[in-house]
């Protein structure tokens, strides 16, 4: 054990003393695992948002063959019909407006809710500048995400305008859920009065159920009771929604995973290339080490030990400065007024340098083998 | 009674293809050594001394015949176990000295042990002492690039001989030296040899340098010719 921790010692004075090939070797693996973290923050970011679980209680009603919130036009009155279905907690009408309604990075989302139920619609939500009264006292005043607000540069007491409505910042909040980071809170009727769809029409209904067993059958009710309505309704579970919704991005995010395998490709050749050119460079280096008694497996240990800690440290670089720049920036990508905040979590996070250090000794296998395999004379003479 | 013999060759050959040829470095050669002779290997390019050398360090395995070193019969020992023997019982002093360049002198030193079960104390006090020996005490945290050729040479005397082998195999340890410089290295051997008891074989194409040593042989196409004793 204590050889190997030499040799691990050994491996990390020569690769400090080779700064510059160090340092480049350390840059390309960062570069790529910076990619592949990106990559891997967005499938799994479209996971979360996409995939049921036990947790989920949420269904949405929309209005039947919707496109867009703007097609999407219900009667506010569905929403007391809908609390009297038996298995439904809460049922909050919403006014969706967005800039724009397909795919985009950089869409703006107005949420209209009665002012007594924001709270059952979001009671996660936490201000942290302005107030909630302020909200409250003021007609067109908003609530704005934290995330669109630092996006925007807005704070308490601004005013701005996005799809034709304009309003004034009450507060900025903050919610574990990214959605709610994203968007701007106003009061029902003043959106329905500026979106000049009128009084009394909303986009959708959030409905909470029991349990999430209760989803299949709340919808089913629901639908079935405004079949013959002057709007039939189509009701599913918000994540399923936003699967549906966002196939376009499920498209294009597909697409990223190759970037991934790319990342992970080019991090392989290099760090394999950067130590069999070490391996070469190090031949008579080498043979001396095994004249003086050193076998050839503290050889090969040797070099996947400086493969290792290559990707290791590039790893945790690449990684880390993705996750940062992430959460910095606040990646969204939204499409029909859903919001897909890319952000890493822990587990690509801790995937992604695992992956870099398994990567980097994958890579150092062929160069240990070269260094391990040469006759000792032969390479001497060399 | 005669010496205990560190060393003994018998009809020892070493043949390799190169290219459609055979090559034959050694033929039949015949060699004792006892333990504490300095004995230097003498002859033109191509003779042969290097192969020797690399057999009696054990990083090569003659062809035909039967090599006892320390006791111990090499061509009996698997690849593993010649390793270890090779750690345990064999230096090898190089002519173009072969230091890590960007190590110290004192990690250029401790390579041999690194491996070895042996606590970091213990490997640093054995480093000390070593490179004290070879008097380089006040260099220990220089550079190769940092010495002078005899200081460099001096160094990889201090680590062929830090692991305490029996036999120091050195492969024309002056040859890149200037002559006052390799006059002390040659001094360094003639101690190492007298009052430390090492078994030292020498290659040297300098008949200065043989001069140092107990006994020389004139190896020529890969025959011991005759021998001279000083």
């Amino acid at each position: 054990m204590m050889a190997y921790v030499n040799i691990v010692v050994l491996a990390t004075k020569q690769l400090l003393r080779h700064r510059v090939r160090s340092l480049l070797t350390v840059l390309g693996v960062a570069s790529g695992m910076f990619l592949f973290t990106s990559v891997e923050s967005l499938q799994r970011s479209l996971g979360r948002a996409t995939e049921l679980s036990a947790a989920d209680t949420t269904l949405v009603v929309y209005r039947e063959n919707r496109f867009c919130p703007s097609t999407s036009r219900l009667p506010e009155h569905y929403a007391e019909e809908i609390r009297r279905i038996p298995g439904v907690r809460e049922a909050v009408p919403v006014k969706i407006v967005v800039n724009n309604c397909g795919a985009s990075l950089d869409v703006i989302t107005f949420r209209g809710v009665p002012e007594d139920q924001l709270r059952r619609f979001a009671p996660d939500i936490e201000v942290i500048a302005g107030s909630e009264e302020a909200w409250r006292e003021q007609d067109d005043a908003a609530l704005l995400g934290e995330v669109f607000a630092r996006r925007r540069g807005l704070n308490p007491g601004d005013r701005f305008d996005a799809a034709g409505i304009t309003v004034s910042v009450a507060g900025i909040i903050r919610s574990p859920f990214a959605q709610d980071n994203n968007v701007a809170y106003v009061k029902l009727p003043f959106l329905q009065r500026a979106s000049k769809t009128g009084l009394g029409v909303v986009t959708q209904f959030n409905v909470r159920v029991g349990a999430s067993k209760d989803l299949k059958p709340v919808a089913a009710a629901i639908d079935a009771r405004f079949k013959t309505d002057q709007v039939p309704t189509n009701t599913r579970p918000e994540k399923a929604f936003f699967a549906e919704i966002a196939a376009e991005l499920i498209e294009l995010i597909g697409f990223t995973r190759w970037l991934g395998v790319g990342a992970v490709l080019a991090v392989t050749a290099l760090v394999g290339n950067a130590l069999l050119l070490v391996v070469r460079g190090r031949v008579k280096e080498n043979a001396v080490l095994r004249t003086l008694g050193w076998p050839a497996r503290a050889i090969g240990a040797l070099v996947i030990s400086e493969g290792g800690i290559l990707s290791l440290i590039g790893g945790v670089l690449g990684v880390g400065l993705a996750a940062g720049f992430l959460r910095w920036q606040s990646f969204t990508l939204g499409n029909e007024g859903l919001t897909l905040a890319v952000a890493p979590d822990a587990t690509v996070v801790a995937g992604g340098i695992a992956a870099a250090l398994v990567l980097g000794v994958l890579a150092s296998l062929w160069p240990a083998w070269q260094a391990m395999s040469r006759p000792i004379v032969k390479n001497l003479r060399d | 009674m005669s010496a205990e013999m560190m060393i003994q060759c018998r009809g020892i050959s070493k043949c390799y293809r190169k290219g459609s040829q055979t090559v034959t470095p050694l033929e039949k050669l015949d060699l004792e050594v006892p333990r504490g002779e300095f004995l230097a290997l003498m002859g033109p390019s191509g003779s042969g001394k290097t192969t020797l050398l690399n057999l009696l360090s054990g990083i090569d395995n003659p062809t035909d015949g039967s090599l006892i070193i320390a006791g111990t019969e090499l061509a009996k020992l698997g690849r593993r176990a010649l390793t270890k023997w090779r750690a345990r019982h064999v230096g090898y002093i190089f002519q173009l000295y072969h230091l890590v360049p960007v190590l110290t002198a004192f990690e250029n030193v401790e390579l041999p042990l690194l491996l070895s079960p042996m606590s970091r104390r213990d490997r640093h006090q054995r480093v000390s002492a070593a490179l004290e020996l070879v008097g380089l005490g006040d260099r220990m945290h220089h550079t190769p690039s940092e010495l002078s050729g005899g200081q460099e040479q001096r160094v990889a005397i201090a680590r062929a001989l830090v692991a305490d082998p029996d036999l120091l195999v050195a492969d024309e340890p002056t040859g890149d030296l200037d002559r006052e410089a390799a006059s002390k290295i040659l001094d360094l051997l003639r101690q190492l040899s007298r009052q430390h008891g090492k078994t030292i074989v020498m290659v040297t194409h300098d008949p200065r340098a043989a001069e140092a040593a107990d006994r020389t042989l004139q190896l020529e196409k890969g025959i011991l010719l005759n021998q001279t004793r000083s």
